[in-house]
Formats: C-alpha cells, sequence, structure tokens
C-alpha cells in the first residue's frame, strides 16, 4: 500500500490566524519501507502521523492512500481503512485499563466482525508473539510499560494491517524495553509491514530505512 | 446484529464497572415508571369507574319538575303550573316510545309502618318498573314491581334494605349518634325476613314482595349524578293514589326520563317540550333539568383529571430521561480518550452511537424493571396498609412502563450519543 503526499498543510483553530501545524509538506512512502519521522518537539510530526493515520483531516494538500484520495473517502470508508488496513502504536499505549489485555487485542476484531472465538484464538496468538503469552487476562494496569507496548503492538496487528504508524512508540520506555519494541517492529518491517515511525531518539531513528527530518512544520529530507 | 450484541456486552460491562452512575441512572427512570404506573391504574381506574357510572346512570337524562319559579310581575297574573300524572306520564312514554326511561315518581314522608308488632317511621314511594332502570345499585330478592301491580293497583311493595356503613366511617357513626339516629326502619328489615309478609303502612296492608338489598359500599358503582336515594318502601304510584297516599288534584309527580341514545338528545328534548306545550299550553311550567350536561361535565372532569395524572407520569419520566441524558453526557465526556481509542482501531460513527444508546437503554430497561416492581409494591401492598385501597396494577402496565423507560432511556441517549460519535479521533486521543 503506497502513500503520496503532496503540499499537505495543516492549520489548527485558534488565535487570530490559526496555528499552522504542518505547511506544504510532499512525500512518498512505497509498500514495506520502514521509514522515521524526526524533529523537535512541535515539528508536526504527531500532526502528519495522524493525518497519515487518517485520525485527522489535512488543511490543504493532497494525501493520496494507495492511488486513492482521502478527502474523497467518507468518515464510514476511513473508519473501514482504520480497521482492515492501517495499525497504531502509541507513546502513552491507548489501552483500555478496565479489559483484559486479550480484550483489548480483541478490539479491533470485534469491528470487524470476526466470531468472538475465532477473534480470542487470534488474540491469544498475537500475545503470544509479542511475548505475552500466559498474561492474557492481565489488565494494562498489572503490567510493565514494556508489556502494554507490546499488547498494543498485538492490537495494531490484530486486522493484519498493511501499515504501522508508531507515534513515539518508545518514548515512555526504559532503554531495555525501548530496544524490545524496536527490534519487534523491526521484525515486522521484515513479514513485509509498512512501518511508519514518529521518534525524537535519533538512535532508534537511524536504525529505518529512511528519515524524514521535520523542522517547523516543513520536511528537510 | 453482532454490533448490537457487542455493544450489550459492552455497555454490560460499563454497568458493573461505573456502579454507582449506574444506580442513579436507575433510580431516575425507576421513579418515573413507579409514577407512571401510578397513573396509568389511576387513569384505568378511573375509565373503569366511568363506564359503569354510564352504564349504571346512563347519560341522556334529564328530569322534569313543577316549575314554581315563573317570573310574573304582577301577582294577579300568576297562574300556578299544572300538576304532572301518572297519566302525563303514561302519554309521554306512549307518544315518544323511542325514550328508553319514562319513570314518574312521588315521595311521601312520615309514614308508619307496622311488621310483627313493631311501628317504625319511614318514607314511600310511589313508582313504576321503569324506576329500575336506572340507578339501580340493588341486589334484588323476590321481584320487583311490575305493570300489572300498576294496572291493578295492586297493595305490594318492595322494602330497601341499606348495605351495613363501612366499619372505618368513624365520622359517620359519630355524627348519627349526634343526631340521635336510631335507623329504625333500617334494623327492622335487616334483622327480619320480611319478604312475603305483609306490612301496614299508614293503616293500609301491603304484601312485601321483594326486598331490594343495596350493595355493599365497596361493590357499589358510583353514580356520576349524586343524588338523594334514600329509599325505603317502593309501591305502585297507582296504588298509592288509589288508597290516598298522595292526591293528584295537588300533588305532582316528578319525572326522571332517559333519552336512551345522547345522539338524539337534543331532539329528544324537543320532543318533550312539545309534548308539554301541546298537553298543557306551555312549557314554562314546567323545569327541564338537563342532566346530560352536568354528566358531561363530571365526564369531563373525570378525564381532564386523568389527563392531568397521566401528565405527572410522563413528566416523572421525562426527568428520568433527563437524568439518563446528564449521566450519558457525563460518561462521553469521562471516556472521550476510549471513544478515540475506539474510532482509531477501526470503529465507525454508528459503532459508537449505538454503543452509547444500548448502554442509556440497557439502564432504562434496569431501571423500568425496577421500577415496575416497586409500583407494584406501592401500588398494591403499601396502598393497602396505608388505608388508600390497591391500585388495579394490570400486568400490561409493569410491562408498557419497562417498554416506556428503555424508549425514553433511548432517545434520550440519542443527544450524547451523538455528541460521542461527532468526536473527532484524534480531538478525541488526545483528551487526558
Amino acid at each position: 500500500m503506497s502513500i503520496s503526499c503532496s503540499d499537505l498543510s495543516k492549520t489548527y483553530e485558534g488565535g487570530h490566524a490559526g496555528w499552522p501545524a504542518l505547511r506544504g509538506v510532499s512525500f512518498e512512502i512505497k509498500p514495506g519501507e520502514f521509514v522515521a519521522v524526526t524533529g523537535p518537539s512541535g515539528c508536526g510530526k504527531s500532526t502528519l502521523l495522524n493525518i497519515l493515520g487518517l485520525l485527522d483531516e489535512p488543511s490543504g494538500g493532497r494525501y493520496l492512500l494507495n492511488g486513492r484520495s482521502i478527502l474523497e473517502m467518507s468518515d464510514g470508508e476511513r473508519s473501514d481503512f482504520r480497521r482492515d488496513e492501517l495499525g497504531f502504536i502509541f507513546q502513552s499505549f491507548n489501552l483500555l485499563n478496565r479489559l483484559p489485555a486479550a480484550d483489548n487485542v480483541c478490539l479491533p476484531m470485534m469491528y470487524a466482525g470476526i466470531p468472538r472465538a475465532e477473534m480470542h484464538h487470534r488474540a491469544h496468538e498475537l500475545l503470544a508473539k509479542v511475548g505475552l503469552k500466559g498474561k492474557e487476562k492481565k489488565t494494562p494496569l498489572e503490567l510493565s510499560g514494556g508489556e502494554r507496548q507490546r499488547v498494543a503492538i498485538a492490537r495494531a496487528l490484530a486486522n493484519a494491517p498493511k501499515i504501522l504508524l508508531a507515534d513515539e512508540p518508545t518514548g515512555n520506555l526504559d532503554s531495555a524495553s525501548s530496544r524490545e519494541i524496536m527490534d519487534a517492529l523491526l521484525k515486522l518491517h521484515a513479514e513485509g509491514i509498512t512501518v511508519i515511525m514518529v521518534t525524537h531518539d535519533r538512535e532508534l531513528a537511524a536504525r529505518a530505512q529512511r528519515n524524514l527530518r521535520m523542522k517547523d512544520g516543513r520536511l528537510e529530507e | 446484529m453482532r454490533a448490537l450484541f457487542n455493544a450489550a456486552r459492552t455497555g454490560i460491562a460499563e454497568v458493573r464497572v461505573h456502579k454507582m452512575r449506574s444506580v442513579l441512572s436507575f433510580m431516575a427512570i425507576a421513579v418515573g415508571s413507579v409514577v407512571f404506573i401510578d397513573s396509568f391504574a389511576t387513569i384505568v381506574s378511573t375509565y373503569d369507574r366511568l363506564q359503569k357510572q354510564k352504564e349504571v346512570s346512563g347519560i341522556a337524562r334529564l328530569k322534569i319538575t313543577q316549575d314554581y319559579d315563573q317570573t310574573n310581575s304582577n301577582p294577579d297574573e300568576y297562574t300556578p303550573p299544572p300538576n304532572i300524572t301518572y297519566e302525563t306520564a303514561m302519554s309521554l312514554k306512549s307518544k315518544l316510545p323511542g325514550l328508553y326511561m319514562v319513570s314518574p315518581e312521588f315521595q311521601n314522608w312520615r309514614n308508619t309502618l307496622e311488621f310483627e308488632g313493631k311501628r317504625v317511621v319511614t318514607t314511600i314511594n310511589g313508582v313504576t318498573p321503569e324506576w329500575a332502570k336506572r340507578d339501580f345499585v340493588y341486589k334484588l330478592k323476590g321481584r320487583f314491581l311490575d305493570w300489572q301491580d300498576l294496572e291493578n293497583k295492586l297493595r305490594v311493595c318492595v322494602l330497601v334494605r341499606k348495605a351495613v356503613p363501612p366499619p372505618s366511617n368513624e365520622l359517620t357513626k359519630t355524627r348519627m349518634k349526634q343526631w340521635n339516629y336510631t335507623a329504625a326502619f333500617d334494623v327492622l328489615v335487616s334483622h327480619n325476613d320480611m319478604l312475603g309478609k305483609t306490612v301496614k303502612i299508614d293503616g293500609v296492608t301491603f304484601t312485601v314482595v321483594g326486598i331490594l338489598e343495596e350493595l355493599s359500599p365497596s361493590k357499589q358503582p358510583d353514580l356520576i349524578m349524586p343524588q338523594a336515594r334514600d329509599y325505603k318502601v317502593l309501591a305502585p304510584a297507582t296504588t298509592l293514589a288509589h288508597y290516598g297516599f298522595f292526591d293528584e288534584e295537588y300533588d305532582s309527580l316528578d319525572l326522571n326520563v332517559d333519552a336512551g341514545d345522547e345522539n338524539n338528545f337534543e331532539e329528544s328534548l324537543k320532543l318533550i317540550e312539545n309534548f308539554l306545550k301541546i298537553r298543557f299550553g306551555g312549557d314554562e311550567f314546567f323545569m327541564i333539568d338537563n342532566q346530560m350536561e352536568t354528566i358531561n361535565e363530571a365526564i369531563d372532569a373525570s378525564v381532564k383529571q386523568s389527563l392531568v395524572t397521566i401528565s405527572l407520569g410522563m413528566l416523572a419520566f421525562l426527568a428520568g430521561g433527563i437524568g439518563i441524558m446528564n449521566i450519558t453526557l457525563a460518561t462521553v465526556f469521562a471516556r472521550t480518550k476510549e471513544i478515540g481509542i475506539r474510532r482509531a482501531v477501526g470503529a465507525t460513527r454508528g459503532d459508537i452511537m449505538l454503543q452509547f444508546i444500548v448502554e442509556a437503554a440497557m439502564l432504562g430497561l434496569i431501571g423500568g424493571v425496577l421500577g415496575s416492581g416497586l409500583g407494584y409494591l406501592w401500588g398494591v401492598p403499601v396502598k393497602e396498609l396505608l388505608g388508600m385501597g390497591a391500585s388495579p396494577i394490570k400486568p400490561w402496565m409493569p410491562a408498557v412502563s419497562v417498554l416506556i423507560a428503555a424508549f425514553t432511556a433511548f432517545v434520550f441517549a440519542l443527544y450524547p450519543a451523538w455528541v460521542a460519535a461527532s468526536l473527532k479521533p484524534a480531538d478525541a486521543l488526545r483528551t487526558e
């Protein structure tokens, strides 16, 4: 699944003229690439990732996902795209704390209408894949930061997405856990998944195939 | 269907996790349900009572009496109104056969009734079989008066046995004591089986052919027109005239008429006025009391009262619904992050709306069931305990109440659910 952005801009409402988070960003990502988006805080990395993940809309420019403009998609189609083609990993994990790990992994499959038994079987498989076998019934609050992020990775993989979007996936983790998560992402990339990772950690970014450097809402590739 | 099932599962989990919030939501709706069931029961009992009242009393009623209140400036021109006689009544009945009831009636006070050496003071009413057509709140033992009794002026009578007053009516008891009311006639009729026996009324011997037993107050339908129904002895009007209990030359009968069909009431009224004009040269001598207006006013008042009652029930549900809306809105704001997460993993706006609506409807459903139980407890055992009389709660009332509770919750959850579904995923995810 290819990604093509040209002259992408995003201005947040507020203030006299609004606040421009993205200013004319253009780039392409080929299927199976591992791209790191880097830059200082407030440079627009997360905004770009939200737009790429169809969580937000650009104010201007063009974003083609697999050759199709996202502005032509209905809200329902975007939801379907997020559910079936995209996987998200967030810095703060964004897990539902009152649900067990397995149920958190089941969430995207539930919206895909996968039967309950199959859903749970797959959730257990995915948790085993990320090294959390035996912790299926633990809630996120009973897990360490690294384990929580691995649950988030398992959830992101639930519907076998083609693109994985990771927003500072190691931002809240110690160095050992960070390495584990990065290894997991590289392993997924090796399996053919496109990975787009936002990070301000140069060391991690260096392990990606390509770096997109951002500053003040602009790209400095 | 699967989406609904998933939403229901999430809803159950939410109810269990947020116990206090859930209890508050249940209670908001449950209170509405209790009031609604009570209102329903009141309306049903009012409707049933009205139907019974209509059957017993009729609607197209009027009463014709002499009018002494003619306003003539010159007293010399005053003409006393002519008397309404038994013959007048029979003539009206034969001229207007469409009338359901033409019941002439005359009451004579302070008669002496003798039975087996006992003497009591009583009143006697001269009536015809038509008397029993309306306001009949008795159980008959023996037989009632028939037309043969009237044609042959037979000395037969029917005695009225009063119902035992309700034991709780202490006020009546006290007043009866204060007035030194011994109710000797009532005691006599209650304590003796007088059917088939003979009694002497003012020296004239009558055979008791029937006993009218007044129904107990709880079984007695309320009459729409509150009337003085202090009947004690009923006898054929012709017999009483023949034996001098009243003199048709001096005494006038009252005529109770029921036109039968309320649609033809106005026409019947005109025909009656016409009849009186032809027979007496004018209808100004008579007062025609249109009781249908009064009866309809009484019915309207009952209907209005019912509307007020049901409005209270609806208001209670409205309050419950607003409670649900308030709590659901608070839930949406408290779970904004969760909404963002669900949207990020693929939930559509419809999924989010469905989730909140199903959750609220479940709260409404549980509240409705709880309220129905409480409504039954309040309507039957508690009201009986408080001496208010049990409400006539029918099985469909709690069922309807539960449905309305769920529907109210559904309707009032629409706005909060729409707010939740309208959140942009990125904005929702940013919320802490």
